[in-house]
């Protein structure tokens, strides 16, 4: 398998990167993820997961609006590309697959 | 509140932090996720929590992934454009390789010069630190008050060392050695072989309290016996192969104290070459008191005392309150005591007046001075030739500023190219320390050894300094002009810079100048030293010592000397003549006056010492057999006659108390006792038959042969001794063994500045006619002759060296003036010494100069212009 590799946390952040949509910058990603996981990130593993995707080609980025909030600095939008999606549907079916090979011990 | 919190920041330096280690490309963004969420945090918590929880963000934002890059474009420092500094450095080496090799000739010498200074300096200032307590080991000297004057003196009752840590809370413990008089000096023999042993009698406390290393024995215990002696651990080797064997092992010592069986309870290691008394066997001051009372009497002063004060002890308080600590002791007020560091008295071992004044320090001080001033001119040299190069390098300059490169920039672009010729002129100047190095130990009489463990920090501050130094100048100059004006080709003038460069020059020779008028002198000063009519004959003389037992008759070793042929005259007297350290006071000369507090030269000399050494009697007689002198009659000197005011001084009866009396039998011409750096003083010379320092005049022409068969009849009559003989000449030139070092190191260190110095005006020389070779091919061209060329390219050098004379020649002149004040008998400074220091510097300049002048003068006009 000699195509990119997306770590777990990767796949996590950018599955929350396609679900927030319009949303999706460094502190709603943290939010979101933090909710869902019931635990504390730091924006530094956020925003290394997120350039990391960056540069292997799953998200595109653009400059959003400033608010006061951040001290009038902008927010940048990510979204996945359709490598991403096609990666994630990959990963998906490769784990449905693995799960309907599991033998039934699992949920006894 | 609710208005306060608008104002309520993130933490201040957190956010420097993420600024400078932070990609710019992500700042804005990340830096405005963290505050975003700052506010969050200070909705929820209180202002102190939500300050910590950022800091806490930033400092896990500090990934790799997200901060600057070492290399690259974006990055976290300039390694790249050090990179890219170096490499044009080494281009710029490569493509001026006359101008690099000048300048790496002279950073290397001088940093060799230097380097060697250094280790030469530091090897001085180790000496006797070696003690574990150094900065609490303190000598107890003694000021002595007399003849109007104090003299400042290392020895001290016996008694005082255990007095002191009675007396004084401070002193922690005390340690008593017998002074240099009572050193007991002879041969120690097991069985039939016999070895050369120097001792030290100390106290029993010795070891313990002194850092020198027992190798086998219990440091409390090697010294509380008297018939016991511990010996070196190189003594022990020599004598029984290994130490281990040693001990318990009965030995013979015979000196002038005693000829006594030992038994060897311990050994040490023998004291680190940087220790100042060096001795291979210590025994018991016991029997030293033993042998003389007065060894363990107030009002002797056998012993030198160092004492271990208490940490925390105010040196100044301590010395107010011993000062008089003397008068309630012995029965005289003339004492006074101090303590100085022990370490210290190797460097600042001279006093007048009872004031420290100085002492090997000053050497020191002046050979450090010498390195920084060679170093100094390397330096000038690699200043005066990047900016004389200016105009090569004003392009470069002027498309790195136009493309952005600011100030600082360049300037740490040339710092990097001197730092990085500073490194590999010291790595050559590594190379050659090690190749002088044995040289250079033989010039000053150290065993210094190349370790540069230990000296890594100094030694890369000393070569970054020197880089910096070097490259200051031209980093500040080049990087001042205008982009614009550089690619424009309007220079402006460079006029301004010549001034700096030709004042760079002038000093450059200025030093070399001063240090030509030294040398002159310290040479001069050292051949008339050797020159000086001494007011005795000191040729084909030889000197021996017998260091047996006692004072036996020596007459049967005299008729043993008359015997052989090449011996024209013989004599034995007390003491070491040439050291001049016989004196002796309580002389009173006139009829009802008690005055005998003067303290006269004094030397014990036995019969036909007069006529062995030839001096000059201008009244009376000499000491001789036919009228048994010993110990009735004296000999006077000049000075002693005049000083005393007499008129017939022979005959006259001088009182030495206690109701004894010395009758004058002559006076001799007043000669040097001792180096020229005493003044001649009143001396009273006594006659003692029973000396044991020998003086045998030879025939000249077969002094081999004298001497073996010397020796044959030494050896006949003190079988254990080997003769150990000298010539008088030898050992009076070994007085001036510092002044010899001092200009046998001047010499060299001289010669490396003055052609460190021609090094530089060579390669100015050579920049300056390059640049005018248009001019001179014009010249030529209307009918200047070669001598006219010449002339025109030399004057502006020779004027910069004139200058330099007349700056250096007055600096020179007070710089030399003060050190001969050192000699009571000094050359006069003669005007020639300082027209030869000018002419040499002017015409080693012009030869320098002459030679790119000559080449420049001679080129066919017609090749330089043609490429117009």
């Amino acid at each position: 398998m000699k195509k990119t590799k997306l770590g777990e946390f990767e796949e996590l952040v950018l599955m929350t990167v396609v679900v927030l949509q319009e949303e999706a910058y460094g502190v709603e990603i943290k939010r979101e993820l933090e909710e869902r996981l019931n635990e504390t990130l730091s924006v530094g593993s956020i925003q290394s997961a997120l350039k990391r995707m960056e540069e292997k080609g799953f998200l595109t980025s653009e400059f959003g609006e400033a608010t006061q909030k951040r001290g009038g600095k902008r927010k940048r939008i990510y979204s996945a590309t359709p490598y991403a999606h096609r990666v994630l549907k990959e990963m998906k079916d490769v784990r449905s697959q693995l799960w309907a090979a599991m033998p039934n011990v699992a949920t006894s | 509140m609710e208005d306060q919190r608008q104002h309520i920041g993130p933490p201040r330096w957190s956010q420097r932090l993420l600024r400078f280690f932070l990609r710019k490309e992500y700042l804005e963004e990340i830096e405005g996720d963290i505050d975003e969420i700052f506010e969050d945090y200070l909705e929820q918590h209180s202002v102190k929590k939500a300050r910590r929880l950022y800091n806490k963000e930033v400092l896990k934002v500090l990934k790799p992934s997200l901060t600057k890059r070492l290399i690259g474009t974006q990055k976290l420092n300039y390694l790249g454009m050090l990179q890219h500094n170096l490499l044009i450095a080494i281009r710029g080496f490569r493509r001026h390789k006359t101008t690099f090799l000048i300048n790496l000739i002279g950073l290397s010498t001088g940093l060799a010069a230097a380097l060697l200074i250094f280790l030469w300096v530091d090897d001085e200032r180790s000496v006797d630190t070696f003690h574990e307590k150094d900065d609490r080991l303190y000598w107890i000297m003694t000021n002595f008050a007399i003849n109007d004057d104090i003299q400042t003196r290392e020895y001290s009752p016996g008694k005082l060392a255990q007095a002191l840590v009675n007396d004084f809370p401070e002193v922690e413990d005390a340690v008593r050695v017998a002074n240099n008089y009572f050193r007991p000096k002879g041969t120690m023999s097991f069985g039939d072989h016999h070895f050369k042993a120097s001792g030290l009698f100390a106290s029993t406390n010795f070891f313990d309290v002194l850092s020198y290393e027992l190798v086998l024995g219990n440091p409390k215990k090697v010294l509380s016996d008297k018939t016991s002696v511990v010996i070196s651990e190189e003594l022990a080797i020599k004598m029984f192969g290994d130490s281990e064997s040693s001990i318990g092992k009965t030995v013979v010592w015979e000196n002038r104290f005693f000829d006594t069986e030992y038994v060897i309870s311990g050994v040490f290691k023998s004291p680190p070459k940087n220790a100042s008394n060096q001795f291979n066997v210590v025994l018991s001051y016991q029997k030293l008191i033993e042998i003389n009372k007065w060894a363990d009497h107030w009002n002797g002063a056998f012993a030198e005392t160092y004492a271990v004060l208490k940490e925390e002890t105010d040196i100044n308080e301590f010395n107010q309150k011993i000062a008089n600590y003397l008068n309630t002791k012995t029965d005289t007020d003339r004492f006074t005591l101090f303590a100085q560091q022990y370490s210290k008295n190797y460097l600042y071992g001279k006093y007048e007046g009872g004031i420290q004044t100085g002492g090997r320090i000053e050497n020191v001080r002046l050979f450090t001075f010498i390195a920084v001033f060679i170093l100094a001119i390397a330096c000038i040299n690699f200043m005066n030739l990047s900016t004389a190069q200016a105009s090569k390098k004003l392009k470069e300059v002027g498309v790195k500023k136009a493309i952005g490169a600011n100030r600082p920039i360049l300037i740490l672009q040339f710092l990097s190219e001197s730092i990085l010729l500073a490194i590999i002129s010291f790595f050559v100047s590594i190379g050659l320390v090690v190749l002088v190095l044995p040289q250079f130990n033989t010039i000053s009489g150290k065993v210094i050894d190349l370790q540069l463990n230990g000296y890594l920090l100094p030694i890369l501050l000393l070569v970054t300094f020197t880089g910096i130094f070097a490259g200051s100048y031209p980093a500040f100059y080049l990087s001042r002009f205008k982009p614009v004006a550089i690619l424009k080709g309007r220079i402006g003038n460079l006029r301004g810079e010549e001034w700096v460069r030709k004042g760079l020059v002038v000093v450059q020779f200025s030093l070399s100048i001063i240090f030509i008028v030294g040398v002159i002198v310290i040479n001069r000063q050292i051949e008339y030293t050797q020159s000086k009519e001494l007011g005795y004959d000191r040729s084909d003389i030889v000197t021996f010592r017998d260091h047996g037992k006692g004072y036996p008759n020596p007459v049967p070793f005299f008729n043993e000397l008359e015997k052989i042929p090449g011996v024209l005259n013989a004599s034995n007297f007390i003491g070491d003549f040439l050291s001049a350290d016989e004196t002796q006071n309580n002389f009173s000369w006139k009829e009802g006056q008690e005055d005998d507090s003067y303290l006269f030269m004094s030397p014990m000399i036995g019969y036909d010492f007069i006529e062995t050494i030839g001096m000059e009697i201008v009244a009376g007689r000499s000491f001789s057999r036919e009228y048994n002198d010993n110990n009735r009659t004296i000999i006077l000197n000049e000075s002693a006659v005049r000083f005393m005011e007499l008129e017939n001084p022979i005959g006259t009866k001088i009182s030495l108390g206690r109701g004894q009396t010395r009758e004058i039998v002559g006076v001799v011409k007043d000669f040097h006792y001792g180096s020229l750096h005493q003044k001649i003083e009143p001396m009273i010379m006594r006659c003692r038959d029973r000396g044991k320092q020998y003086f045998v005049k030879l025939r000249p022409g077969s002094e081999v042969e004298t001497l073996a068969r010397i020796e044959e009849a030494f050896k006949r009559i003190n079988s254990k001794q080997n003769l150990e003989a000298s010539f008088l000449q030898d050992d009076y030139t070994e007085l001036y063994d510092t002044e010899n070092r001092v200009a046998g190191l001047s010499n060299y260190m001289t010669g490396i500045a003055i052609i460190i110095s021609c090094l530089g005006l060579f390669g100015l020389a050579a920049f300056t006619a390059e640049r005018r070779t248009k001019e001179i091919g014009i010249r030529k061209i209307l009918g200047a002759s070669r001598l006219t060329i010449m002339r025109i390219l030399t004057r502006m050098f020779m004027r910069i060296v004139l200058v330099a004379i007349v700056l250096a020649l007055p600096i020179g002149y007070f710089v030399v003036e003060s050190w001969l004040q050192n000699f009571a008998y000094a050359i006069e400074l003669q005007w020639w010494f300082f027209v030869i220091a000018g002419a040499s510097a002017l015409l080693v300049a012009w030869l320098t100069v002459g030679f790119q002048t000559f080449k420049a003068a001679t080129v066919n006009p017609a090749q330089i212009l043609r490429n117009e």
